[in-house]
């Protein structure tokens, strides 16, 4: 127990006292929190749209009015002798909405009166989310009016859990899941490839500490890295996010412990495995940054992902962290959501840390 | 000919070239991450990352149980935006299925659903949708109301008329209704990889090039051999050149590869010029270089260097609009994707590919990368000679 607590020790000086080291641990992650979480939204805001308004009625005049009114379409103006396409090829605007001919004169009779609504479509989800919005401001713009006929079947939208559709509160857990799968391991990998590139796992064999003592020392200090990382993050994601425990929050604050273990030994096993530190960071950017980031439903779900490559998804560790903290934070599950997903992870660090251990003996043998 | 090449390259720079060549060509593991590593991941990424919404699994409670009710539940469900995950009995039920992420959606039916438009009364149902994530959430409710609307248009067709109540606002008895008409221009199939792919492939050459050629500049002054190159009569200008030249050279190839891998595995269609997205990746990869350059002269080792690209990259390529709209970033923040060579080039990209714009359309990202390579250029010429001198 003491052999461990040393060579704890001896892993948090070495971090403290290289800057480098210590802004990638604490500052970075902070930083990529507050700057991804705001950037990775896909839900627009003020997307401009250019209006061509043929009729120039009162009528026309009060239906541009309405998409004038919204927060999520912005008006720009538009030269009348271009064509409406020209505005989308030279990215001016997202859409263009063509009023015709006649549109007034329709409405007071009381005829259809169709409208065009050219989106650009190149951002197939950015076109599906105007062209919604569009049609839900139309639909009111109708019933306003009063149209002459009403819908049979009225539906009531409620949106649970995020009924702002603050897009922060659902990337802000995920880039708080992914900074912890990135940096702690990196530092560890790192730590650990080091001690083999340099030979000093001779003077760890010759002396009296076992491996496992050794492998614990290490990842215990990672594991303060990683838990310090948690700490300040969620300081965050509960001051300037807004965020809070939506129901039982021991899930999350177990699955936290059991998790910066699994990451801490994931950099350890990498960093045993190839002791070369530009290898090994390649790798841990590869399992820390990438999987996590292409393979958790960190940006789309993972339903999206093409039945061929999904199976991945069930490997990659940060996934079931992932849901834990989101379900904690904004859908309070529970334990009986989440016991299954607390499970993978801790067997997913047994896995990690058994292979480091074995890396370890094969690196004796090399060395 | 070689008159020409002798006027336009001075002998030093030949051999300096030369000698740059032979170590890129001999270095297998740099091959390698330049020519496979980048395919595989353009391919991964544009399979993997999706934001399609289609399948959200709807749960539902059906508390009329008609003939008339179990119409409007399998129009929901048959369309490809909602699956069936199972028939609940209560609304608690059904919210406990919810909030365990059984189903994603929920649509409550009341019990008096047939009767009111047996007598042309309207009728509400409720929909719940777990809005944990706002994307999806806004599509599948944007799903959700054109079924009912159109189901709405079925039962009018049947018949069955709902007087509509008098509105305070109206001043017209009687009036038209706008029939909105979308029309989706460059991609009506609305496939989402081509958005994605288009935008990573700018990504992957910003980051390979910043990343390979902060390694290729720092190696010299790990191993020593910088001063012995400082020593010989070349100028620092022509150790750059001759040092960026073969990683272009091999970034540019990556490139080709890249766009191949859009033709074939994503079909992504080229109805622009393609000489204009080879001079935009030209230029991406030159500004890239430049990068790399600037971190290889404030790092001393390839690793600090690889620590710093960690510090640059993350934000450079988040900020990018290469995953998602720009108009979805922070007000504040849209404008600095003005600095951000993988916007010019993401744009440049989608121009020449989807939206078939010449230059007339793109001058200006075109103007913006050559600038942010000639800042990016001189500003690490200038932090090379000081750390000569």
């Amino acid at each position: 127990m003491r052999r461990i607590v040393a060579q704890a020790r001896k892993e948090l000086t070495q971090i403290v006292r290289d800057w480098r080291t210590l802004a990638l641990a604490l500052a970075l992650p902070v930083f990529l929190l507050v700057l991804m979480s705001n950037a990775l939204s896909l839900t627009v805001n003020e997307l401009p749209i250019v209006v061509q308004d043929f009729d120039g009625s009162t009528a026309s005049n009060d239906f541009i009015d309405v998409f004038r009114a919204s927060i999520t379409l912005h008006v720009v103006s538009w030269p009348v002798d271009k064509t409406a396409e020209a505005a989308l090829a030279s990215n001016a605007a997202r859409a263009v909405l063509i009023i015709p001919f006649h549109f007034g004169r329709d409405m007071a009779r009381g005829v259809n009166a169709p409208v065009q609504f050219m989106v650009d479509a190149s951002d197939a989800n950015t076109a599906k989310l105007v062209s919604a919005y569009a049609s839900q401001i139309t639909s009111a713009y109708t019933q306003q009016v009063g149209g002459t006929q009403a819908a049979p079947i009225q539906t009531a939208i409620r949106l649970w859990f995020n009924p702002g559709l603050s897009s922060t509160k659902f990337f802000a857990p995920g880039i708080f899941v992914l900074g912890i799968s990135m940096f702690p391991p990196l530092l560890a990998a790192l730590a650990m490839a080091k001690e083999g590139e340099q030979k000093t796992i001779l003077q760890v064999y010759v002396s009296s500490i076992s491996a496992h003592e050794f492998l614990l020392g290490k990842i215990i200090a990672f594991m303060a890295v990683a838990l310090a990382e948690c700490l300040v993050m969620s300081l965050l994601l509960f001051t300037s996010f807004g965020l809070s425990f939506a129901g039982d929050p021991t899930p999350a604050l177990i699955a936290t412990i059991l998790y910066v273990f699994c990451v801490a030994a994931f950099g350890t096993m990498i960093g045993a495995i190839i002791p070369n530190q530009a290898a090994a960071m390649q790798a841990v950017a590869f399992g820390g940054f990438l999987l996590v980031y292409l393979f958790t439903g960190l940006i789309f779900p993972i339903e999206n992902i093409p039945a061929g490559l999904r199976w991945i998804s069930d490997l990659v560790w940060g996934r079931y962290y992932i849901e834990i903290v989101r379900d904690a934070l904004l859908q309070g599950g529970g334990w009986t959501a989440m016991w299954f997903k607390v499970l993978v992870i801790g067997v997913i660090g047994a896995i990690f840390y058994a292979s480091a251990w074995l890396g370890m003996r094969r690196m004796q043998v090399k060395a | 000919m070689t008159k020409l090449l002798n006027s336009l390259f001075s002998y030093r720079l030949r051999a300096l070239l030369k000698k740059e060549f032979n170590e890129t060509r001999h270095d297998r593991k740099l091959m390698f991450s330049m020519t496979v590593m980048p395919v595989v991941q353009l391919t991964l990424i544009g399979f993997a990352l999706s934001a399609a919404v289609s399948n959200v699994p709807l749960a539902i409670v059906d508390d009329n149980r008609s003939p008339e009710s179990r119409e409007l539940i399998a129009t929901l469900t048959e369309s490809k935006s909602f699956r069936l995950a199972g028939y609940y009995s209560s609304v608690d039920q059904l919210g406990d299925a919810v909030s365990r992420g059984k189903a994603d959606a929920g649509m409550v039916v009341p019990y008096d659903y047939a009767r009111n438009l047996a007598r042309d009364r309207q009728t509400t149902i409720q929909f719940l949708l777990n809005a944990t994530n706002a994307n999806t959430a806004t599509i599948s409710r944007g799903y959700a109301e054109s079924v009912i609307q159109r189901f709405n248009t079925g039962l009018r067709n049947q018949g069955i008329h709902v007087r509509a109540q008098p509105n305070a606002g109206s001043d017209f008895a009687r009036r038209g209704q706008v029939q909105l008409q979308p029309a989706f221009l460059y991609n009506p199939g609305l496939v989402d990889s081509w958005f994605i792919v288009t935008g990573v492939l700018g990504l992957l050459l910003i980051l390979d090039s910043s990343l390979i050629c902060s390694a290729a500049m720092v190696r010299e002054r790990e191993a020593g051999t910088l001063e012995q190159l400082l020593m010989s009569p070349a100028s620092s200008s022509e150790i750059i050149i001759a040092k960026i030249t073969p990683l272009f050279l091999l970034l540019f190839l990556m490139m080709l590869a890249g766009i191949g891998v859009l033709k074939l595995a994503f079909g992504v269609p080229f109805h622009g010029n393609i000489f204009l997205l080879l001079v935009g990746g030209a230029l991406c990869i030159l500004s890239g270089i430049s990068i790399g350059t600037v971190i290889a002269t404030f790092s001393k080792s390839a690793q600090q260097a690889q620590l710093l690209c960690f510090f640059v990259n993350p934000p450079l390529s988040s900020l990018s609009g290469a995953l998602n709209p720009v108009e979805a970033m922070p007000k504040w923040l849209q404008p600095f994707t003005v600095l951000n060579p993988i916007h010019h080039f993401a744009t440049i990209a989608r121009g020449a590919t989807l939206k078939g714009s010449g230059f007339m359309e793109l001058w200006p990202n075109f103007l913006g990368l050559l600038l942010i390579t000639l800042a990016l250029g001189s500003l690490s010429v200038w932090r090379f000679r000081k750390q000569l001198s």
